[in-house]
Parts: structure tokens; sequence; C-alpha cells
């Protein structure tokens, strides 16, 4: 028996999409900027796409540029930023953004960029007037991620933009965890690009989008064909693409039942482990969070520990830990949190989706509490 | 996953000697859990100079934990300069290999025997010298009776009394402790 709980890494690709992009992997091979029937025919797939995007989005399709993911979107719209602000020499980023963000930004800093940390409090909340302290019309870009991939904390993404727009500065925002898991409206935000990535809701790996706001002229990251209206040059990842469409298409079609199921899920989860696990708490309790996530500190315990035996009990679970992901340190969005270096060694993150069972749940709670007493029998520290 | 042994497996499950002793003889703690390894090992060593009991508690991922069992396996009834010079690739080779990224947690656990064995030596090296300088008043109730000073451990020392009466073990006991600073059984012998 296996169960996978590690969603926010990535997600099964649906049944639905698989099958909505076969036939581009076999006979419908054409290019789509090609002159005759044989490409020309793959259009239609390829803005229905689009148009499913930017119906989830609340967007007009003009406004859907499709990427290899949601770190090019990323790049996109902060590189781009820069370059449609110039006089500007400041970017302004929360500080637990993801790599995919905080990675562009320090190669800007290295070119004379200006960078500036939003801080988030113990609950894993973005400090708003501490934003605010930092915007004046020396920002191009404010760049603050709508939901964080390890808490699963929500931000407020109105407030943000609008401070942001006062400031004459632009926003963007990195949506990937948040996008088929929660309703993003582009209206309702106001942001002037977001990023959206297909493996994340259960579509292919290596395709996505970015979301610009009509009218904001911001410049190619990839120079190349004129495809994507000379916006992203490639050869259209058309399977990719055809496979975001239908697994967007579901999720705008699932969202409140998912929604409400998976919080359901949560809950129960929750409450499994608290009742179970001594010495555990939920990190980012106290603030809206994704339905999806939960991170959990065992105290006394190494992540990596309860991962390799959940792993042995074929549950997928993943930290924020050092060991795990080869970086140096503890994740950086637990110390933003104030959490001390020792507890972010002891952080889980439990992540799942519409196709986790109860039967997934129920092999979790048969082995999670042992392993944790297990391990706190074995430690100095419980 | 790290792609682990199924040796170092079972020692991550099932590992051995886990626990900690109320007076050890010798006692380590590396690491720490800021790092995210932190390993405390505790030994009993026998008036031969033996490892007698090795017991480990730490915090850590799969290569820590197992590392430590392996270590107090190993250590076993082998004399305090055998444990010494055990070496982390020794560990390593015990359990069957451990990826490259992990080698650093059998590093651990050869330096905490070390800092355990010099832990040992330094509250042996107490007791011999409280020994060595009895006061008068001790050593005049101790009159008849004989503390060989090779035979006196961390924490446990041999008194030898040949005539009758009983000596004064509790006050002996309290001076030794007094000066160690540690608690120091003594056991008479005829």
């Amino acid at each position: 028996m296996t169960a996978y709980f590690d969603s926010n890494a990535t997600t099964r690709l649906a049944p639905e999409a698989l099958e909505a992009m076969l036939p581009f992997l076999g006979e419908s091979y054409g290019n789509p900027s090609a002159f005759c029937r044989f490409g020309r025919a793959l259009l239609d797939p390829m803005e229905g796409a689009r148009i499913e995007l930017a119906h989830l989005l609340g967007a007009d399709p003009s406004e859907i540029i499709f990427t290899s993911g949601g770190t090019e979107s990323n790049n996109m719209a902060i590189k781009g930023a820069v370059r449609l602000m110039p006089g500007r020499n400041r970017i302004v980023a929360s500080a637990v953004e993801h790599p995919a963000v905080m990675e562009p930004l320090a190669f800007l800093e290295r070119n004379g960029m200006e960078i500036s940390s939003v801080p988030v409090d113990g609950e894993g909340m973005l400090d708003l007037a501490e934003l605010e302290s930092l915007l004046d019309e020396d920002v191009a870009l404010v760049t603050v991620m709508m939901a964080n991939n390890e808490t699963g904390v929500i931000f407020p993404m109105q407030q943000v933009a609008e401070m942001a727009h006062r400031a004459g500065a632009l926003f963007h925002t990195d949506a990937v965890q948040a996008v088929g898991k929660i309703p993003v409206d582009v209206q309702q935000i106001g942001a002037d690009m977001i990023s959206v990535s297909a493996h994340k809701l259960h579509g292919p790996k290596g395709t996505g989008a970015i979301y610009i706001k009509g009218g904001i002229d911001l410049p190619p990251l990839i120079h190349g064909g004129h495809h994507e209206c000379g916006l992203r040059a490639g050869t259209y990842n058309v399977p990719g693409i055809v496979g975001l469409g239908k697994a967007v298409a579901l999720a705008a079609r699932e969202l409140d039942r998912q929604g409400r199921d998976l919080s359901s899920m949560r809950r129960r989860i929750e409450e499994m482990i608290l009742e179970s696990c001594p010495g555990s708490s939920i990190l980012g309790s106290g603030s809206p969070r994704l339905p999806n996530t939960i991170c959990v500190v065992f105290e006394g315990v190494e992540s990596e520990a309860v991962l390799t035996m959940l792993d042995m009990a074929g549950i997928c679970a993943s930290s924020g830990s050092a060991c795990s992901t080869g970086q140096s340190g503890p994740s950086h969005v637990f110390r933003a949190m104030g959490l001390s270096d020792a507890l972010a060694n002891s952080a889980v993150r439990i992540s799942f989706d519409r196709y986790t069972t109860e039967g997934d749940e129920r092999l979790l709670a048969a082995h999670l509490p042992q392993i944790i007493e297990k391990l706190r029998a074995i430690s100095p520290y419980s | 996953m790290w792609n682990y042994s199924q040796k170092l497996l079972d020692h991550f499950t099932n590992p051995r000697n886990v626990g900690s002793l109320d007076n050890p003889d010798g006692h380590a703690e590396v690491g720490s859990p800021e790092c995210g390894d932190a390993m405390q090992l505790d030994i009993r060593v026998d008036a031969d100079d033996r490892i007698e009991e090795a017991l480990f508690m730490t915090f850590g991922c799969a290569s820590a934990i197992a590392s430590a069992s392996a270590l107090t396996e190993m250590v076993k009834g082998r004399t305090l300069a055998e444990a010494e010079s055990l070496e982390n690739d020794q560990i390593v080779e015990y359990l069957g290999g451990m990826p490259e990224e992990k080698i650093h947690c059998s590093v651990m656990g050869s330096e905490a025997m070390r800092r355990a064995i010099a832990d040992f030596r330094s509250r042996r090296d107490r007791v011999r010298q409280a020994i060595a300088s009895l006061p008068p008043e001790l050593s005049r109730a101790l009159e008849g009776c004989s503390l060989p000073l090779e035979r006196a451990g961390a924490t446990r020392v041999e008194l030898v009394c040949g005539g009758e009466g009983r000596p004064p073990v509790e006050e002996l006991e309290r001076y030794l402790a007094d000066r160690a600073g540690h608690s120091v059984e003594v056991k008479v012998s005829v």
C-alpha cells in the first residue's frame, strides 16, 4: 500500500488530461505555427486551453501566455518588470518566496537592483505595515506569493496589490500553489502578473502560463519566433498546453466541492496528529491557509527520520529541512517565521489533493503516531 | 529518499542500546538540534578498562540513528584503546555503506565515543586524586583497609578490608562524590 502526501511538490496528471494530451503525442504532431492544415488544426485545442485558463482566472484569453512552467513565468514577470520601469531601482518581495522568485531576485541584485524583503509573523502571515513602509517611488515591482508552498498560508492579495499600485509599482504574484485550490480572480485581486504551473493542479510537468494584464507591455524573456504574439518564442508544447487546459477545466469544475473535501480532510488529519502525536503543533494555524496543506512540527524528532520511516511504510511526505533537499540549513520560510532551527529541523509537510483517498488517510493515521512515538523514544530532547 | 542499505535501515528502525545511564562512567553530547543532528552517549567501563555498556539517544536522520546504534554494538566488550581508535569509516562499513552526503553522521558517532572516553578518564582521574589525598580523619577511619588506586574506576571504587568492624563506607562515598563531582559507589571486599 502506498499513499501520496506531497501534492505541493507535484500532483498526478488527471486521467482526463492524459487522455486529452495523447492525440498530440501521436498523430496530431503538426506545428501549429505552420501554414498547412496539419498544423493549423492544432490552434483550436490550444486556444481552448487559453480560454479555460482565462475563465478560471476571470481574465481575457489575450492576457494568457503559455510558458514552460512557474519558474519561467516568475522570471519573465520579474525581469520584465524591471525593464518596464526604468528609473525605479528596487523590488519588494516577501521573505518567504519560493526559490523560483528568490533566485531571479538575487540575480537582479547582483546586477545592481535593490531588493527589500517583507517579513512574516510567527503565524507565517505577511507584515502589511512593514510592506507599506517599504514602498516608495523607487519601487518597480512588488512580488508576493499568493500562498506559501511550505505552510500553505494565504496572503491578502488585494491589499498588497493596492499598496503596490499606490506606490506606482507593478504587482506580480507567484500563484502556483493557489490556482486550482482556491478561487483566484484577477479582477478582484488587481494583479498585473500571475504565475501559474500546470503540474501543481493535475496538469503535465513542463507547462505553465503567465497572466499579463491587458495594457502592460511586458517584454519577452525568451526571444526567437513570433509565437505568443512575440512574447514567448519557441514551438508550442501542444500536448502540455492541451493537458493544462483540461486540468484547468477540471479544477474549475471541482473547485468548490474539492475545497470543502480538502478542508475536512485537513481538519481530520490535523486532529489525528494533535491527538495522537505528543509534542506536535501545526505551523501557521492562526492564518488563512490552503485547504490541502499541513505543516506540522514534531518536537524532539528530526524531520528526515520521520520521512524515512513514512517512506518505508509507503507514505510520501516532505520537509523543508536541510538534509532532504540538499540545501544548507533549515528552510528560509521557518526562519522568517522566527522558528528556532531546532524546531525547523522537526517540521514535516503533509499536502494532498483531490485524488487523496480515505484509504490514504487511514494509512497515514495507522503509521504516523507510532513513528513519532518510536523516534521520540530515541530522542534526547523529548 | 536516500539509497540506504538493509543493515542501515535495520539499525534505524530497530536501534540497539537506546537509553541513558543513571550515573555513567563517561558521558558525551555532540551536535545540536539546530544543526539537525545531535547525539548523547553514556558508557560504563569495567575495572579492566573494557566497555561494559554503551547507551545512546539521537536526534537526527536515519543515518545518524543507525550510526549511533552501530557504534554501541561495535564497542561493547572492547578496550578503551580499541574503542578510541574506532574510525567513522568502520561504522560506515559495518552498516554496509552510507550515501556520501551522510558520512558526517558516522563522524558524529566516533566523535561521541572519543569524548565519552575522555570524560571517563577525567572522572576517574578526579576519583583517583581524591583517593590519593584522603583527609587524615578519613584515613584513620580506614585503617586496616586499602583502596587500590589502579582498581578505582570513575564511579566504582573497591575497598579491601581485612579486619573486623564496619568500614566507613558512607563517609567515603560522600567524600569521593564531593571531590569528584559525581556519585561514586564503594564496594567492600575482603
